[in-house]
């Protein structure tokens, strides 16, 4: 009956060109809390100029996954779900979701959704996944410091000798100040902002189609002799080498960190939080110039067989209006729709635009099994970053590592 | 007559026997219901779920031993167990050392008893997760307090970072551990020292015993029971050590405090493969019980005591 009243509903949308249906319908929607802030108001907007209805939970980082699976289990899964995009193939991968591509490539700004989204949104040919929070990384420097040090507070680091440099200057300044800033235990953290080093030296560590593990690079090797200098120079403080992730805004917030690579969502953050702390942004760069960006955020996914799918299509529809693009840009996100990005930018923050010139061309790694091989806390790249950053052995840890990562994809279920 | 007595007196009797025990069974009936529906039943489910490939998400399928066989060949899962027992082993040595003294401490009726009581006890009534997001701060190395403050009094050149090395981060653990679950074995310890007659003692003291004799002699055998109990709490407690691995060190320094549940918790929440978590539960569960039974053994009542 309800599906039967979901096509009405849907044929009465397209015929009538927005007419509203006879009865309204409320669709369950999950959030991590990292779209805590721009999720409710959009949801609000939504919900006041529809009839049919969202209802939102907002679900803690750590723990939306096994949630959603166990509620998945029990047929109690939300109708639809915003998931760190890197989750989409292998939630695709165990059919758990609605395949979209007709309904997706039937919109008319299709081809301007952020390229990385929809790249890691897609399986096997079909989209299950579109996107809709977005976030890249980007080096953000502290002006008041760099003024203190002698260096030019509007000109941020273009390579990376510029960036030790800088680091070292603000060092000096000595006291609690110092250069640079990282999570060291972090391995989500790093390949949010570390792996963008290696990219845009012309480096990767997995290969297109995630299939091979690649950490046996130049490129890699490079990047990581760079944190290590820095390390060993007494740039970085101290808590750097345990931090699991927890001090990674924490720390430069603070005004006591020269440097620090970090997100577009630091921009809101800072902006609305620490509102003394005078910062620049820039591209993290490669190792002679250029730059490259982790084009992250959350791609936007519908329960396999949900019976809610008109109404999930009605709200996803007006998070892509400009109205919407507008709210998820001024409550901490990057639009997704790169056709009225500027548009929906422009009563901003300048400093947007660098992120956002980041996020268009920025990159996501591809793996079925990202979680194992990078976001666990004791998966390899993390154990390796740890080690190669802060311990003796650097090319046993990254030989090390190459040799798990590769068996761990090579014993996934659903390549 | 006779014949008729004889016959009906164990009819009656075996009804009576009978009714008797429908009343015992109704008595037990609760307990026998919360058991089952709380332990009986997960443990069966586990059983069963162990014996298939059963993702997070998605169908499971039937795949026999194969997830046992699997257990075979992860190293990490042997190597975290390993780890485990190591654990084990320190913590609880450290914490009868330190329990033991302060049970006899405060055996004895003295001023202030009560007070000393209480303030030992009193860390063992924390949750074990509150007790690490506590000691997770106390040890960090920027804002929080050891380290710090040896760099203030000037015993340090520079602030250590007790978590980030093996040996500091581990002893760390311990020390949170003990100043957790001490006062608790104290608290049993105690019990076990004031059921020995006092009399006893008394009369070691007019023979002649000292005071090391007596512990050996009385104390200790006449306490074999209390300190079965203590031992296998701590034991198993131990072997199923997660929060403050999980809260304080997250496996680190580099994966070297990974412990045997805390693999468990990985492998089903992390890489999302329930089934085998379940039978690497399974594994540890039979462990377990091999390790009470035999401490059990080693504790029981020797032949002509009491």
């Amino acid at each position: 009956m309800k599906t039967m009243l979901a096509k009405l509903m849907l044929a009465a949308a397209v015929i009538g060109g927005g007419l509203q249906a006879a009865s309204a319908e409320t669709a369950n929607i999950w959030v991590r809390a990292d779209g805590s802030n721009f999720m409710p108001r959009i949801v609000d907007a939504f919900n006041k100029a529809h009839k049919d209805q969202i209802k939102l939970d907002i679900i803690p980082n750590a723990e939306i996954i096994p949630k959603y699976g166990a509620a998945a289990a029990g047929g109690t899964a939300p109708d639809a779900l915003s998931l760190d995009l890197i989750y989409t193939p292998s939630f695709a991968a165990a059919g758990q979701l609605e395949d979209i591509t007709d309904w997706a490539k039937s919109l008319p700004y299709f081809s301007s959704l952020s390229p990385a989204h929809v790249k890691t949104g897609t399986y096997k040919g079909r989209i299950y996944g579109l996107p809709f929070s977005a976030d890249s990384s980007v080096l953000i420097w502290n002006k008041k410091l760099f003024k203190q040090a002698g260096l030019d507070p509007e000109k941020g680091p273009t390579n990376w000798a510029e960036i030790e440099a800088d680091a070292e200057k603000v060092n000096a300044l000595g006291g609690d100040i110092k250069g640079f800033y990282f999570s060291g235990n972090c391995g989500g953290c790093n390949i949010f902002t570390f792996t963008p080093l290696i990219w845009a030296s012309g480096g990767d560590i997995l290969s297109e189609d995630g299939s091979k593990a690649t950490l046996d690079s130049p490129q890699l090797r490079g990047a990581i002799d760079l944190y290590r200098s820095m390390v060993k120079k007494g740039l970085v403080p101290e808590g750097a080498q345990t931090d699991t992730g927890a001090n990674f805004f924490a720390a430069f917030a603070g005004g006591k960190i020269g440097l620090s690579p970090s997100g577009a969502f630091a921009i809101g953050a800072l902006n609305t939080q620490y509102p003394d702390v005078d910062y620049g942004i820039t591209f993290l760069p490669g190792k002679d110039g250029g730059w490259s960006s982790f084009a992250g955020g959350d791609n936007f996914v519908v329960t396999k067989g949900t019976k809610k799918i008109a109404v999930v299509k009605e709200f996803l529809d007006f998070a892509y209006s400009l109205e919407g693009q507008t709210i998820l840009a001024k409550y901490g996100s990057l639009p997704v729709r790169g056709d009225i990005a500027k548009e929906a930018l422009k009563d901003l923050d300048p400093r947007y635009q660098v992120a956002a010139e980041a996020m268009a061309k920025g990159k996501t790694p591809y793996s079925v099994v990202f979680n194992d091989l990078i976001n666990s806390a004791n998966g390899p790249w993390t154990q390796m970053i740890n080690e190669v950053f802060f311990g003796d052995d650097v090319d046993g840890a990254i030989a090390n590592a190459q040799e798990t990562m590769q068996s761990i994809i090579d014993q996934a279920p659903n390549k | 007559m006779t014949a008729i007595t004889a016959a009906s007196a164990p009819v009656r009797s075996r009804a009576g026997v009978s009714r008797r025990q429908w009343v015992g069974l109704l008595y037990v009936l609760p307990a026998v219901a919360l058991v089952t529906v709380f332990f009986v039943i997960p443990l069966g489910m586990t059983a069963w779920m162990s014996l298939n490939n059963w993702p997070l998400m998605g169908e499971h399928s039937f795949v026999g031993l194969d997830n046992y066989i699997a257990i075979l060949h992860d190293t990490r899962f042997w190597n975290a167990l390993k780890f485990t027992f190591y654990y084990t082993v320190i913590v609880t040595i450290a914490i009868f050392a330190v329990a033991f003294p302060l049970a006899i401490f405060i055996e004895k009726p003295r001023p202030l008893t009560n007070l000393y009581r209480t303030a030992f006890f009193m860390p063992a009534v924390v949750g074990f997760a509150s007790a690490s997001l506590l000691w997770s701060w106390l040890l960090n190395v920027d804002s929080g307090l050891f380290s710090p403050a040896a760099y203030d009094i000037g015993l340090t050149e520079k602030k250590v970072n007790l978590l980030a090395t093996f040996q500091p981060a581990f002893w760390s653990i311990i020390a949170m551990v003990v100043w957790k679950v001490a006062g608790f074995t104290m608290i049993i310890l105690m019990t076990g020292l004031q059921s020995i007659p006092q009399d006893l003692q008394e009369a070691a003291v007019i023979d002649g015993a000292g005071p090391f004799a007596r512990f050996r002699a009385i104390t200790l055998p006449l306490m074999r029971r209390t300190l079965a109990l203590a031992l296998i709490l701590s034991v198993a407690g131990s072997i199923l050590a997660f929060d403050q691995f999980y809260i304080i060190l997250r496996g680190g320094p580099r994966n070297q405090t990974l412990t045997a549940v805390y693999w468990i918790f990985n492998q089903s929440f992390v890489s999302f493969k329930l089934g085998y978590g379940a039978a690497l539960s399974m594994v540890l569960l039979v462990i377990l019980v091999a390790l009470s039974l035999v401490q059990l053994w080693l504790l029981r009542k020797p032949e002509g005591l009491d």
